[in-house]
């Protein structure tokens, strides 16, 4: 059996829609990520999957429940980084002034880690695993939407992480593109045996994970 | 550390200088302002300080370095001559007689300023030779010199002779005597380029000037020259400590202090004012940088998700300011260098659109522009410079490193 990686107990968020009203967005989440495991959420727009997605991360609090990363607790604070996860959103965010393999290689400095030959190495391999490594030296401007996200793909994993969360990484893509481009994800997904939370529109593609998941009136029910 | 520090480094150099291009608009338009502000107060600095040289070498020629002035008249001048000569640090001395006479030529009157000098000592302490535009100065026992403004206002040239009256004659009057004025030949014309100077004043001998004023062999005052290496204000000040009361030493920046002040008031202007056109430049980094900053929000969030601090995002954005700021101090220098070398050519050319070929000479009286380098100027420039940048850079820096995570991430 898989050592569990992320587990999110009873998380409620709400905003405030007036001066004395709050609206719920969600409440008792409970979600386990075991180390290797993908699970994907689909939902309507504004259900709040993205605002799930950030809280499990970290990045967005919540108003009660408790979040459990690698056996450590995980806050929302003023620093957004958490060690072992790693983001992948719907637009690529590439520095356009950087070649796609300085791409690659920019999480990895900003870590303070040394970028030496097998860390390059790692970026070449990630590339070629991703069919871009004709592009290495080429700026992101130069690439198509399709390709740009293999980029922002490739960086990800860069940072060695346990657990990605994908905030529909194929939303700005075409329905061809968005397939070569999840069976690309999933493959190296599994590859690496790296876990992940996919949030999609496309059930089709949440389908293809261990467990998927809909995000309909606040409640996460499981679908698979 | 240094590894946390370098990405910074080399990210803000790659967001100043994408790969491929050689720099964005705003990288060079900011660094355009940079050197153009730094150019233009490095030529204008440049030339005052040239400016203040030959004015410093010009009151050095006409006063000598240092004057010993006293409110009576010093009697014994050979044996204060001895003493001075003697003294540590002095390389020559001339005494002087000085005062105010009325000359006539024809029908024309003037009250110059009158200067009796020692014709065998004087030139070891000012070098009249350079004025002398016609005559020699070793006839100064034979009659009297004139400023060239002096010599046109009485309509004379060398070899007139005009009548001088002293203020003896004032005296004579009051005792019912009449004193005849002295006729003088004018064996010399001199131009010493000090307006003040050259508008009205005439040179004569030591005798001729104590027989005019009745001072046997008094003088007004000794002018001193200073042996090399020692320091005119300090050796004032030895002088001062031992010269008995009424005699004083002033050294030639004591002498013409206001004037010297008003120097230096001008140029502390000129580089208060110019330096805006440097703030100026700085405010277009910083606005640069803050658009840059709305820009790349995103990319801010993504780099803080991977585990930048705060202080690192901040210096991402100092770094284009510390980056934008020293080439442009660097060319900006080169430019004005460049700029002063062909100083010349550019005023003659620029001069000689408009105005007559002699213009500069005839209105300044200077057709080359002097023109002094003071490193102290480039260090302040420079400093200055930076510091303006980097403190333009603080604003954008901090709106960077507190912008909120989530929100830049959600914004779409």
């Amino acid at each position: 059996m898989n050592k569990v990686l992320l587990i999110a107990d009873k998380l409620t968020k709400s905003f405030a829609s007036s001066k004395t009203e709050r609206f719920c967005l969600w409440h008792d989440i409970n979600i386990e990520i075991s180390e290797g495991e993908a699970m994907a959420i689909c939902g309507e727009s504004g259900s709040g999957k993205s605002t799930l997605l950030f809280a499990l991360g970290g990045l967005e609090g919540v108003d009660s429940g408790t979040i459990c990363f690698c056996n450590q607790m995980i806050y929302h604070h003023s620093n957004p980084y958490t060690p072992g996860i790693s983001y992948i959103f719907q637009h690529y965010y590439l520095i356009e002034e950087l070649s796609v393999l300085e791409n690659l290689l920019i999480p990895v400095r900003v870590m303070g880690e040394k970028v030496n030959a097998g860390v390059k190495d790692q970026a070449h391999r990630l590339l070629l695993e991703l069919g871009l490594e004709k592009f290495s030296h080429q700026l992101p401007k130069t690439l198509s939407g399709g390709e740009r996200q293999r980029v922002a793909i490739g960086r990800t994993f860069m940072m060695n992480p346990r657990l990605i969360l994908a905030d529909e990484p194929t939303g700005s893509l075409d329905e061809q593109t968005s397939l070569r481009v999840i069976q690309m994800f999933f493959s190296v997904c599994q590859k690496f045996k790296t876990s992940f939370i996919l949030v999609t529109h496309n059930e089709n593609f949440a389908m293809q994970a261990n467990k998927y998941c809909r995000l309909e009136q606040g409640e996460l029910k499981r679908c698979k | 550390m240094q590894l946390a520090f370098m990405w910074t480094l080399k990210l803000a150099l790659h967001y100043l200088f994408p790969k491929g291009r050689i720099g964005t608009f705003f990288t060079w338009m900011s660094i355009a302002g940079i050197a153009l502000g730094v150019m233009v107060l490095t030529v204008v600095l440049s030339i005052m300080n040239g400016f203040d040289k030959t004015i410093h070498s010009k009151l050095i020629q006409i006063n000598g370095q240092i004057k010993i002035l006293s409110t009576s008249i010093i009697e014994d001048c050979t044996q204060w001559m001895h003493t001075l000569e003697n003294f540590e640090g002095v390389s020559h001395v001339t005494p002087f007689v000085q005062g105010i006479a009325l000359v006539q030529h024809g029908d024309y009157v003037q009250f110059p300023r009158c200067l009796g000098v020692d014709a065998k000592t004087v030139q070891s302490v000012l070098p009249l030779n350079t004025f002398v535009r016609s005559g020699d100065i070793a006839d100064l026992n034979q009659g009297v010199f004139v400023t060239k403004g002096l010599a046109q206002t009485l309509n004379v040239n060398v070899g007139d002779i005009f009548d001088i009256y002293s203020p003896l004659s004032l005296e004579a009057i009051k005792r019912d005597e009449v004193l005849l004025p002295k006729e003088l030949p004018i064996v010399g014309i001199f131009e010493t380029e000090w307006a003040e100077i050259d508008k009205n004043t005439l040179l004569c001998s030591l005798e001729t000037l104590q027989d005019l004023y009745g001072l046997a062999n008094g003088v007004h005052g000794f002018s001193l020259s200073v042996k090399a290496g020692t320091s005119v204000q300090q050796l004032c000040s030895k002088l001062n400590a031992h010269l008995p009361k009424p005699l004083k030493a002033y050294s030639w920046m004591e002498l013409d202090a206001d004037f010297l002040h008003i120097l230096k008031l001008e140029k502390a202007m000129s580089f208060f004012v110019l330096l805006f056109v440097i703030l100026v430049a700085c405010f277009s980094i910083s606005s640069g940088l803050m658009s840059s900053v709305v820009r790349k929000t995103r990319e801010i969030a993504l780099l803080r998700i991977w585990g930048a601090r705060r202080w690192q995002i901040a210096a991402l954005f100092c770094w284009q300011a510390v980056f934008l700021s020293s080439i442009g101090i660097l060319l900006g220098f080169i430019g004005g260098i460049s700029v002063l070398h062909y100083r010349n050519d550019v005023i003659r050319c620029l001069t000689g659109l408009i105005f007559p070929k002699d213009f500069l000479w005839n209105f300044y009286s200077f057709s080359n522009l002097p023109v002094a380098y003071a490193w102290q100027d480039f260090a302040l420039v420079g400093s200055l410079t930076f510091i303006i940048a980097l403190l333009a850079a603080i604003i954008p820096a901090l709106k960077a490193s507190f912008s909120l995570v989530t929100r830049s991430l959600r914004s779409e």
